[in-house]
């Protein structure tokens, strides 16, 4: 069977994306740009992807944002009831559970593609993955959306096991501005959060302060173009 | 393709050369004068190109032609007919006749057949025998001469009305009396301006500036044309027939 | 002819979908819904919502209703701009409002913005996008002004200012280059008016009038009309037609008096 997952029905809206998720020492970081797009129109350029869905979990969206939205909240819907039914909070996995049946049970008429991050009392930190038809993958860190793209190489060099929360909180924000600086779906601002036993808090980087990497000699020091050719002159 | 899948059905694509400009032009012709006016807005989809693209054109001193449908292919089609006229002059030492131009217009986009000039002209002016006359073409080359054309967008929301008022369809005559075979000046002006405020209410491509040329026969009264507001004389001889401009502001929503 | 009765179910009827894709199939073009080729805006300002729409509504080309309203009730507290099909917008609220009202009937509070939202949100998720609604909804409740997005695909935003329809982005360049926190009534007004304007006069879909809608926590104002930047001028000549102008096959006069004797039965009433 032949599923094309990764259409959009027409004039749907995007959310064409960075996003990732990383675990560290004591929680977990999640992170996204803020760009939403219908074609090349950007209708929204402070989206928060950062989707709450419990007290100690959060998602990362990407793909059709109705899609992602209606997931989002009918995850949010059955944590609640279990909850109430089991007297805890979920863990992660039950969370990235419930978020994996939905997309693999209905994967021909979604594209959404979730990274799941929180911390729990049973495992301490985890990030987990959802690609678009659906699948359940723990991995230290995890990155999504049409920007990730660009990055993979990025985070496979510089991801270490064990980092503080200073540290990932600066590779979080390095690979998500270097997505966006590449991605033309994504941009904006860069939003955090960052999950641990004690609480969620939100970090936010506005668009003129994100990080820079190389643009070319001329922007980064501010050097004249130098021009190979010399200027025609006409004689008088 | 994100998940790397290029190989689904060929698909075939082909480049589409012609743009639909929207707007409306129409010409009445009258016992010695003629009428030819277009508005001015040029667009494309949703979006106004400008508020300001002439589509009627003076050719000569009793020859006005309007050109609606894509502007570019317009634009060059007058620049073309134009560029023959000014050859006949050279040739013949005076402006080609109102009926010449016509069949010109005939060959020149018969010629095109199989890649058309994708546009619909009016041709409006005086006859040698001193009568107001309109000729229409389709965009491959048919035409006729005809008392009265609109054609454009609002074609299906104008035409009618003339029918209507200038060929007096669905109207019977007062008993005892006859409906004119021309109206005055005065009344086709009317007409004219109640037919582009009226296109400009109800169609959304139409509007922002009205011109309406106005060619009088040769030795006829100017009919009150130079004290009406906005009208303008622009033709080069003062004892042949004369080119009149009137310009009028159109609603811009 | 079908009528209300326990044979049918409520909601939408899909019985002519096989019939009507036939014909689709033998190239009979289906029926163009009135699309109302918009501008709608929102924009929080100090004590609340400006809510603000054109009045235009179109069918392809042609203009099919110079001056319609866009701003639809929700409850009294909210409004919602409309979008796309004329049908779905009008429809969709309409529920919207019913269900909004049932909700406040039972639960005897004010109701809240994002209680229309998620309702509106989960009724056009369900429909994949096939409701053609693409709404701004706007509102003032016990957490204060809201204002939202809908997608007609079922997805929201929640912005301080928001634009939709065919002028959406005429309307955005104005929102981006002049709203600033904290306007006041009057500023955040001719934002709004300048916003729509700009949709007005852009785009060929949007047109006519400028309505408004100011939403506070005391009190609702529709300004209907609240800009009309384009009246008709008049017109040149009168065209009314002289009495004898339209022509007739045949003539025939009917005597729609009925006269009839009324006969006395049984006994008659006591009037005295």
């Amino acid at each position: 069977m032949q599923v094309d997952i990764s259409r959009l029905k027409a004039g749907e809206v995007n959310l064409g994306t960075s996003i990732m998720a990383v675990q560290f020492k004591d929680g977990v970081i999640v992170g996204a740009d803020s760009r939403t797009t219908t074609g090349s129109y950007i209708a929204n350029r402070v989206t928060d992807k950062l989707t709450h869905i419990h007290d100690r979990i959060y998602c990362c969206r990407s793909g059709s944002a109705a899609d992602t939205q209606a997931i989002a909240d009918m995850v949010h819907y059955q944590l609640q009831m279990y909850t109430q039914m089991s007297g805890g909070p979920p863990s992660v996995h039950v969370a990235a559970s419930i978020f994996n049946s939905f997309c693999y049970e209905n994967k021909d008429a979604l594209s959404a593609g979730i990274i799941v991050g929180g911390w729990d009392k049973e495992v301490g930190p985890s990030v987990y993955n959802i690609p678009l038809g659906g699948g359940l993958f723990r991995q230290p860190w995890a990155i999504g959306g049409s920007g990730s793209t660009y990055v993979y190489g990025y985070c496979d060099a510089t991801y270490r096991d064990g980092m503080s929360k200073e540290e990932t909180v600066e590779f979080v924000k390095n690979t998500l501005a270097l997505a966006m600086s590449r991605d033309g779906s994504s941009g904006g601002v860069i939003r955090m959060c960052v999950i641990t036993e004690d609480g969620v808090e939100r970090l936010f980087v506005p668009g003129n302060e994100l990080p820079r990497f190389w643009e070319g000699e001329e922007v980064i020091s501010g050097k004249k173009r130098v021009d190979t050719a010399e200027p025609m002159t006409v004689e008088a | 393709m994100p998940d790397g899948s290029f190989a689904q059905q060929p698909q075939q694509r082909q480049f589409n050369p012609y743009t639909e400009n929207g707007g409306t032009i129409l010409a009445i012709a009258g016992a010695d004068f003629t009428v030819i006016a277009g508005d001015t807005r040029q667009s494309e989809g949703y979006s106004i190109q400008t508020r300001y693209a002439p589509k009627v054109f003076r050719l000569t001193d009793r020859a006005v032609l309007a050109v609606n449908g894509f502007a570019a292919d317009g634009n060059m089609f007058v620049k073309k007919v134009k560029q023959r006229l000014e050859w006949y002059r050279h040739a013949h030492a005076k402006d080609m006749p109102l009926r010449a131009i016509a069949r010109l217009i005939q060959t020149m986009l018969y010629a095109q057949r199989f890649f058309p000039y994708y546009v619909y002209n009016i041709l409006g002016g005086i006859e040698e025998d001193g009568s107001g006359a309109v000729y229409s073409f389709d965009p491959v080359g048919s035409y006729e001469r005809e008392a009265c054309r609109a054609a454009g967008a609002a074609q299906a929301l104008v035409q009618p009305f003339l029918d209507n008022q200038i060929y007096f369809k669905n109207q019977m005559a007062a008993a005892g009396q006859s409906h004119p075979l021309h109206l005055p000046l005065s009344d086709v002006l009317a007409i004219v301006i109640d037919s582009f405020t009226s296109a400009t209410e109800r169609h959304i491509e139409v509007g922002d500036g009205l011109e309406m040329y106005v060619v009088l026969a040769k030795g006829r009264s100017s009919q009150g044309l130079d004290g009406l507001r906005g009208a303008q004389e622009i033709s080069t001889t003062n004892d042949g027939d004369r080119v009149f401009v009137i310009r009028r502001e159109l609603k811009k929503d | 002819m079908a009528s209300p009765s326990v044979y049918n179910g409520s909601g939408f009827d899909f019985s002519n979908v096989t019939r009507n894709s036939f014909l689709e199939g033998r190239g009979l073009p289906l029926p163009k819904a009135t699309s109302t080729g918009t501008t709608i805006v929102g924009c929080v300002y100090r004590d609340g919502i400006v809510l603000g729409a054109d009045t235009r509504a179109t069918e392809g080309p042609i203009v099919a209703d110079k001056n319609c309203e866009k701003i639809h009730y929700i409850a009294d507290n909210i409004r919602c701009c409309g979008a796309g099909t004329a049908a779905d917008t009008e429809f969709t609220t309409a529920l919207i409002a019913s269900n909004m009202e049932m909700h406040a009937l039972s639960t005897g509070r004010k109701p809240r913005v994002v209680t229309a939202m998620t309702m509106l949100k989960q009724m056009l998720f369900r429909y994949q996008g096939h409701i053609g609604a693409a709404l701004v909804l706007g509102g003032v409740d016990a957490t204060g002004p809201q204002l939202f997005t809908i997608h007609p695909h079922g997805s929201t935003d929640k912005l301080p200012y928001v634009t939709m329809g065919s002028g959406s982005l005429a309307a955005m360049a104005v929102f981006e280059s002049g709203w600033k926190p904290d306007m006041s009534r009057e500023e955040a007004l001719a934002l709004v008016a300048a916003a729509i304007s700009a949709g007005i006069f852009n785009d060929l879909g949007s047109g006519s009038n400028v309505d408004a809608c100011v939403i506070t926590a005391t009190q609702t104002d529709f300004l209907r009309g609240f800009v009309k930047p384009n009246e008709r001028v008049e017109k040149e000549r009168r065209y009314v037609f002289k009495r004898g102008t339209t022509a007739w096959k045949k003539e025939e006069i009917k005597n729609l008096v009925v006269s009839e004797t009324v006969v006395g039965h049984g006994e008659q009433m006591d009037v005295s």
